[in-house]
């Protein structure tokens, strides 16, 4: 493995209507590593995957992917660009008007000219890793939640990106689908070579697979490092996160007035 | 009184804003080389907008030819002219009632799936996830469907004059007892095959391209939840049933209005 | 597969009935029909008024339909309606010259329409020929007003 990012992100600046999201936002992903990005609900990590996929386009600030910048692309490159990135959704989604075997194939289809036999034979392969052959005639309606993430992980891999992208791979599985997912990123990652962001906010798994961790809070990056360091880190806000306790530096109030106050005002008020 | 008005201008440029967005989405989505899979996909969208919404507008065509007969003998019998309620039937459901109800029935069974099935693809980042793996939802999801609307509309209106005349005849013919050859006769002399037969075609045709436009805008458009799909339905429906009878208006002035 | 070639048929067959629709509303909606231009000849016949004529009304010849107005103008030498009528080609040369036209009503306020009645004539009309001895349309008021000045004059 090479030393040179593969992702560089620098001062990102973006905001939604009146609301910032990000105030300068520096990040620097190696090349086959798992990187992952966590911070609390509401922190905007998904649109930072949408940021760096191009979908979005910052206010300030720039995305590097293996020395290009993705907003200064004509949408055209801007395709052939995404062909080498993988994204796996929050749901999943999977199009609903097609069986997993065209939903894996549907990228393959689009992109390369490939006799149906390749097609099948590759479909099949990426099945295979991540087990799930056997369900390629079913219809997305009727996947549960882990295998219909399973599948949307061999559709992202159909065209052998160099980069995926995981938007909460773990959110509202059971432990089991829990587990597997975080096997087959790992494996998938060692295997292939593949550079992989992973956004969560579920700690626990995230840190088992992570080789470098990013925190983000409050539209800066609040702390990095591999996960045993930020195991160790003094930081109070950084050890409320990792360790999660209820209540610390990130309050568990939204901020309100002091509540006697409102109490009595409200009473008084009328 | 000021608030009032800045209120109003913010409207105005929001619907310019509006209306800008959705022209460039259809000048987006409507252009472009279609290919042998788009065919398909086109194919599949006829079916879904046109075979399936076949049933429902031959129905009410025949009970709106049936109604015509019946309502214009009571009113023609009066002057002795009921051997002219071929050319009433005829005139009424080409002219008027075959583009316009047929478009109203579209907008209600097609349309508003049409906008609920865009939302919730979109809702379940099925576009997004699409536009990721390189390929243009516009293209992909929209296009079909808004030429298959084009297409279906005007070939269902057809099937709704079809069924209308005969429904008419059943009525005036069969029933009531109006000389049959009258009841061909007097329509063959008084329908213009490019008059009214053309211009309720091209009627039809507007509506169409109208009432997809809206169905598919909204859904694109939409902000992604249930509550939102559930609003942009139900704005496909209103707006879509107001355009038509709007347009219908403007269309019927330019068309008939100028002749005596 | 056999799913989609069960749609696609249903595609098909609702296109082909959109066009055999469109089909039987020209036939027997608007009575279009393919003859060549060749099957039909041209008369002319000039009225005093025409009342309520209007062009693609019918020509009939004892009740039968032999022909169609295809234009209405007003001859400027005489200030009376020129009608010109397009009739079928089986008639052209059977005509006697002394043809009359009748502007006729059918019933109290239907449409108005052509009636023709042959003479004796041996000679015949051909295509371009007007027919000389026209009889106007009936209007209503006239009708009144000559019943009225009788009924005073009486």
């Amino acid at each position: 493995m090479s030393d040179t990012p593969f992702v560089v992100v620098e001062g990102l600046h973006f905001s939604r209507g009146d609301k910032e999201i990000f105030r300068g936002v520096d990040l620097t992903i190696q090349r086959g590593r798992i990187t992952a990005i966590m911070g609390p609900s509401g922190t905007g990590k998904t649109t930072l995957l949408k940021l760096i996929g191009g979908q979005l386009v910052p206010d300030a600030g720039r995305v590097l992917i293996d020395g290009e910048d993705v907003h200064r692309q004509s949408r055209r490159a801007l395709f052939t660009m995404r062909r080498r990135m993988g994204m796996l959704f929050q749901s999943g989604a999977l199009f609903s008007d097609l069986s997993v075997f065209e939903n894996v194939a549907f990228p393959l289809r689009v992109h390369t000219d490939l006799p149906e036999a390749m097609i099948r034979d590759l479909v099949l392969m990426k099945l295979e890793a991540v087990g799930l052959r056997g369900a390629r005639d079913l219809m997305p309606s009727e996947l549960s939640g882990g295998m219909a993430r399973r599948v949307a992980l061999a559709r992202a891999m159909a065209l052998d990106p160099e980069l995926i992208l995981y938007d909460e791979p773990f959110v509202g599985q059971d432990p089991i689908s829990m587990g597997v997912l975080v096997q087959l990123i790992k494996r998938l990652n060692e295997a292939l070579g593949l550079t992989s962001i992973v956004v969560s906010h579920d700690i626990k798994e995230t840190l088992t697979i992570a080789d470098y961790v990013y925190v983000i809070a409050d539209g800066e990056v609040m702390a990095h490092g591999t996960p045993q360091s930020l195991d160790l880190d003094q930081d109070p806000r950084v050890s409320q996160f990792v360790h999660g306790e209820p209540d610390g530096p990130v309050p568990f109030h939204y901020p309100a007035v002091d509540f006697t106050t409102d109490i009595l005002n409200a009473g008084g008020g009328r | 009184m000021i608030s009032r008005i800045t209120h109003l201008g913010r409207r105005g440029c929001e619907l310019l804003e509006a209306l800008g967005r959705a022209g460039i989405f259809m000048a987006q989505s409507a252009v472009g080389v279609p290919s042998r899979e788009g065919w398909h996909l086109w194919l599949r969208q006829m079916h879904f907008v046109g075979v399936l919404s076949l049933a429902i507008v031959l129905v009410s065509g025949l009970f709106i030819g049936m109604v015509l007969a019946l309502q214009g003998y009571t009113i023609l019998v009066d002057f002795g002219a009921e051997q002219a309620l071929g050319q009433m039937v005829a005139l009424s459901l080409l002219r008027e009632l075959a583009p316009v109800v047929a478009a109203l029935l579209f907008a209600g069974r097609a349309g508003s799936a049409l906008t609920a099935e865009i939302g919730l693809m979109k809702a379940t980042e099925q576009l997004t996830s699409m536009e990721m793996i390189g390929v243009d939802p516009l293209r992909r999801v929209v296009a079909p469907r808004l030429w298959a609307g084009f297409v279906a509309l005007p070939l269902l209106t057809i099937g709704f004059s079809v069924v209308g005349v005969y429904g008419g005849y059943l009525v005036g013919v069969e029933w009531l007892g109006v000389f049959e050859g009258s009841y061909w006769g007097n329509m063959q002399a008084s329908v213009d095959f490019i008059g009214d037969i053309g211009n309720g075609m091209l009627k039809s045709l507007v509506f169409a391209v109208v009432v997809t436009w809206i169905a598919v805008f909204q859904g694109y458009d939409l902000v992604p939840t249930s509550e939102g799909i559930s609003r942009a339905t139900t704005r496909t429906v209103v707006y879509s049933s107001l355009a038509v009878l709007g347009l219908d208006f403007v269309l019927t002035a330019m068309m008939f209005g100028g002749l005596s | 597969m056999k799913r989609s070639k069960m749609m696609e048929l249903g595609v098909g067959l609702f296109m082909l009935a959109g066009i055999l629709g469109l089909v039987f509303l020209g036939l027997r909606v608007s009575g279009l029909t393919f003859q060549a231009p060749g099957d039909t000849f041209r008369l002319e016949a000039n009225f005093a008024n025409i009342g309520g004529l209007k062009p693609r009304a019918r020509v009939t010849m004892a009740g039968v339909t032999v022909g169609r107005v295809s234009a209405i103008e007003l001859d400027t030498d005489w200030y009376d309606a020129r009608v010109i009528l397009e009739l079928d080609g089986d008639l052209e040369g059977k005509l006697s010259r002394d043809t009359t036209a009748a502007i006729l009503t059918a019933g109290l306020l239907g449409e108005q329409y052509i009636g023709l009645t042959v003479g004796g004539d041996p000679e015949t009309l051909a295509g371009g020929d007007t027919i000389r001895d026209t009889q106007s349309a009936v209007v209503l008021e006239e009708l009144i007003q000559q019943f009225l000045s009788n009924m005073i004059s009486d």
